[in-house]
């Protein structure tokens, strides 16, 4: 709260301290600067690079300008639909993401290069549609906005804007959304098999983005009179690009910073400092490659230090009755799954028909993992039924399945590395029980479940809640992500060799944990092991699987004896 | 046969065949070392600057050639050296960087040139008659310059020493390294042979396109979107998405306008991210 207000107060004062040509550069700046904090909330916060951003700043410049014209008697009406040039912006910025995202995984090249096009369409849009928009030399004559006197006046106008829009994603990043669009940028798997559609999320991070992008652009038109295609094309888009990064991308006052810094430093050095522009660009290159966290990743110490201690409020008790999903029977019957000429699961038919820890082994290329894969829907069957507690799940995309009480935990532990503990542990909360719209309230970060409870106190480093996941020991992220994977109170638990790379120590804790988890949740577990003495121990039911079909099921004693297993493990296994 | 036919028809080779060779650079660096080098276009444009001062020397044509291949290799062993090399394996790293470079390869020669616009005269003009209609004998030869480009690098990366061992490299990078090839080096030699090719189509089209420092974005952006609709590692996925994209944008910007074309380009990319991922020609 103190580096807000800290903030409001520089809004205010500096015009006073700087001048009225300063406060006009500013009032400009503060714009640009609007649009570069929503290009670093797609960049630093969700992953993906929009490149061609300027196209959300310019549509809602055009339309403001060519409103504020036609409304020049009465500009009251313009005033008013500023926040709907905005939506315009948000709107089409959303449509572009769900058409582009819909590709499971894509946030890297193919989407900022249609981001990019896309600008680029919407200058040749601009430049070629006389009629409307004037062509090459714009909207002439916007009338500006009423009631404002003199250039402190525009100043504070733009600022104000400029803090609703960082007041707004102050609250997003500090938001379940937020950290879920963390999440989506270190591990994008791992939330779709929590069950959320990061299609949508990052959709609407670029929504979010283009909102902001419109909200300086709807202002800027009545500010500067004039409109002229360059507000949508290539040099602003590279230069709001430029603006985050060096200001720092991943903090909220970052982009902002670089705005005001670079694109002022700019505006004032171009002409007179030979090739300005092309150190600028040295500067963007060594930014990336040495410092990606920007001027405010230097200033950091200071903000900390503004801000204060948090204060730890108490925690809120999470929804939700596990009883109200019952545990559910899995089956699949006559699976296949191909990858070209490959046959990987070849009608595969198994049923874990009841509560309780089954064990599925078998010699490498089983196709051990690829039935963890083809349950979850990462992996495409060619034909089969995979019944769900009553339903069929074949086809369904990773984040449904999720949804439907499947939780997994993969081979090589797959945390968010750079989310604290607490963070990682609030994601599985929120998997099952938060409501999208719940998913804007900051209280949900401080959920805990009874199953919370049970956990921190078997594992005290799961109360640490400040650390970050990566600092944490193999053997401790395999916990957390067994934990995670308990608290989405699934109604089955597949886990992909648990005990994988552990100590003896910890691999006794895994299998602890375990088999408290069988009580507690009392459904099926189903745990892929190669480790014969941990099969032995753990298996009510051992299945065995070969050639990507089901060899011989039954309890450890039989399997052990089965001529067939005996034939396909020879010289094998221990 | 309807001289406008024919006219037509070879219009379309032409945009077919120069995208095909514009594209091949960046396909040679995004296909086999996964690195997309957004400056690509920016290396068109300096091969494009290379034949206006060569000609404003008042310098054989062939000229630029050299001087555009010593420069673009120059610059590509570089921007290997100090950017690329620290981020292979890290897409969305030298996406952002190599998208720095594009800006200060742009600013850099609007530095040295200016915005404006240079035009570099035909090397070979007049025109010649074809099946009833007469056609430009420069763009004709660029059409063959570009299929022979095109399968030379095609059947020399196939049957050579070197492409045999850039295969068992973009195949498995350490056991490549095991076997005694320097991957470093195979890897920076690749990347220069990209930036080169890039040049190379560079002096090729100058004559025929307004030669200005944004000339770039178009040319990667249209080579990108190429590469991913024919698919990456084959000359029949750079072919074929060449054909796809140039076709489309040329046909529908000749029957309708520039936008409507480059929208249909757009269009087309949409579409092939969901429908064909990975391109017309998948590689296994």
């Amino acid at each position: 709260m103190r580096a807000a207000s800290l903030v409001v107060l520089v809004a205010i004062v500096l015009p006073l301290v700087l001048g009225q040509f300063w406060a006009y550069q500013l009032g400009l700046y503060a714009l640009y600067a609007a649009a570069a904090v929503g290009l670093g909330l797609c960049w630093g916060q969700a992953g993906f690079l929009p490149l061609g951003q300027a196209l959300f700043f310019g549509l809602a410049a055009y339309l403001s300008g060519l409103t504020f014209i036609a409304f020049a008697n009465v500009p009251i009406v313009a005033v008013l639909l500023i926040p709907l040039f905005a939506l315009v912006s948000a709107l089409l910025a959303y449509v572009i993401g769900l058409l582009v995202f819909r590709r499971p995984g894509e946030s890297g090249a193919y989407f900022s290069m249609i981001a990019l096009a896309l600008s680029l369409l919407g200058f040749q849009i601009a430049t070629s549609w006389n009629s409307v928009t004037g062509g090459f030399n714009g909207l002439k004559g916007i009338p500006g906005l009423p009631g404002l006197d003199d250039i402190s006046d525009v100043y504070y106008v733009s600022a104000t804007a400029l803090l609703v829009v960082l007041a707004l994603a102050g609250w997003l990043f500090n938001a379940p959304i937020g950290v879920l669009w963390r999440a989506l940028a270190q591990n994008e798997r791992r939330l779709q098999l929590f069950g959320f559609d990061t299609n949508q999320l990052k959709s609407v991070a670029f929504s979010v983005s283009g909102l902001m992008a419109g909200v300086g652009g709807a202002i800027y038109a009545p500010q500067q009179g004039i409109v002229t295609p360059q507000v949508v094309g290539f040099g602003l888009s590279a230069d709001l690009v430029i603006w985050a990064a060096v200001g720092g991308r991943g903090s909220l006052l970052g982009p902002v910073i670089g705005t005001l810094l670079v694109g002022s430093l700019t505006s004032q050095l171009r002409d007179s400092v030979p090739f300005w522009e092309v150190l600028m660009a040295v500067f963007f290159i060594v930014i990336v490659l040495v410092f990606p966290r920007g001027v405010a990743g230097l200033a950091e110490p200071l903000f900390r230090t503004i801000e204060g201690r948090r204060h730890n409020k108490p925690s809120v008790a999470a929804p939700g009755d596990p009883a109200a999903r019952p545990p559910a029977k899995l089956a699949l019957h006559d699976v296949s799954v191909r990858i070209g000429e490959v046959t990987i699961l070849d009608q595969l038919s198994v049923d874990f028909d009841q509560a309780g820890i089954f064990c599925v082994i078998g010699p490498n290329g089983a196709g051990k993992t690829s039935m963890f894969n083809a349950v979850s829907g990462e992996l495409a069957a060619a034909s089969g039924r995979i019944a769900f507690g009553g339903s069929d799940v074949i086809g369904l995309p990773p984040n449904r399945v999720g949804g439907l009480g499947v939780a997994r935990k993969l081979q090589i532990p797959s945390v968010f590395p750079d989310l604290t503990i607490s963070d990682n542990l609030a994601i599985a909360l929120w998997s099952s029980r938060a409501t999208k719209l719940q998913l804007l309230n900051p209280r949900l970060r401080r959920w805990k479940s009874p199953m919370l409870d049970e956990l921190q106190s078997r594992y005290a480093f799961l109360a640490t809640g400040a650390r970050k996941a990566a600092e944490l020991s193999h053997g401790e992220q395999q916990i957390l992500e067994l934990a995670m994977a308990l608290l989405t109170e699934p109604r089955v638990l597949l886990l992909d060799e648990p005990c994988a790379g552990l100590s003896p120590e910890e691999t006794a804790a895994v299998m602890d944990l375990v088999r408290w988890a069988a009580k507690r949740l009392g459904g099926a577990i189903i745990i892929i092991e190669h480790d014969m003495s941990l099969v032995k121990e753990l298996a009510e039911i051992v299945y065995v699987l070969h050639n990507g079909a089901l060899l011989a099921k039954g309890s450890v004693v039989a399997i052990q004896a089965d001529p067939k297993v005996r034939a396909v493990y020879v010289g094998g296994e221990k | 046969m309807d001289p406008l036919i024919v006219t037509q028809a070879i219009n379309l080779l032409y945009a077919v065949s120069t995208l095909a060779v514009l594209a091949l650079g960046l396909a040679v660096i995004f296909g086999l070392l996964g690195v997309l080098n957004i400056a690509h276009g920016e290396f068109i444009m300096i091969g494009a600057y290379c034949a206006y001062l060569i000609q404003s020397w008042n310098l054989p044509y062939l000229v630029a050639v050299t001087l555009t291949l010593a420069i673009c290799g120059l610059l590509g062993w570089l921007v290997e050296w100090i950017i690329i090399r620290p981020l292979y394996r890290r897409p969305f790293d030298t996406l952002v960087a190599t998208w720095g470079l594009s800006l200060l390869l742009r600013k850099g020669a609007e530095a040295m040139f200016g915005l404006g616009y240079r035009s570099v005269a035909i090397p070979i003009p007049g025109r010649v008659a074809l099946l009833g209609t007469e056609y430009p004998i420069y763009r004709l030869v660029l059409i063959a310059l570009s299929l022979a480009v095109v399968g030379g690098l095609v059947i020399w990366y196939g049957k050579s020493r070197t492409g045999s061992r850039i295969r068992a490299m973009v195949s498995n990078p350490e056991l490549a390294q095991a076997q005694g090839i320097s991957v470093r080096r195979l890897a920076a030699g690749t990347f220069i042979v990209g930036t080169c090719l890039a040049g190379l189509g560079g002096v090729m089209v100058a004559p025929l396109a307004p030669v200005q420092p944004f000339m770039g974005l178009d040319y990667v952006l249209r080579a990108f979107f190429a590469l991913i609709v024919g698919g990456l590692g084959s000359a029949s996925g750079l072919l074929s998405g060449s054909a796809v994209i140039g076709g489309f944008d040329s046909v529908i910007s000749a029957a309708t306008s520039a936008t409507n074309g480059y929208f249909a380009v757009l269009v087309l990319a949409i579409l092939f991210l969901w429908l064909r991922p990975r391109g017309i020609v998948a590689r296994s």
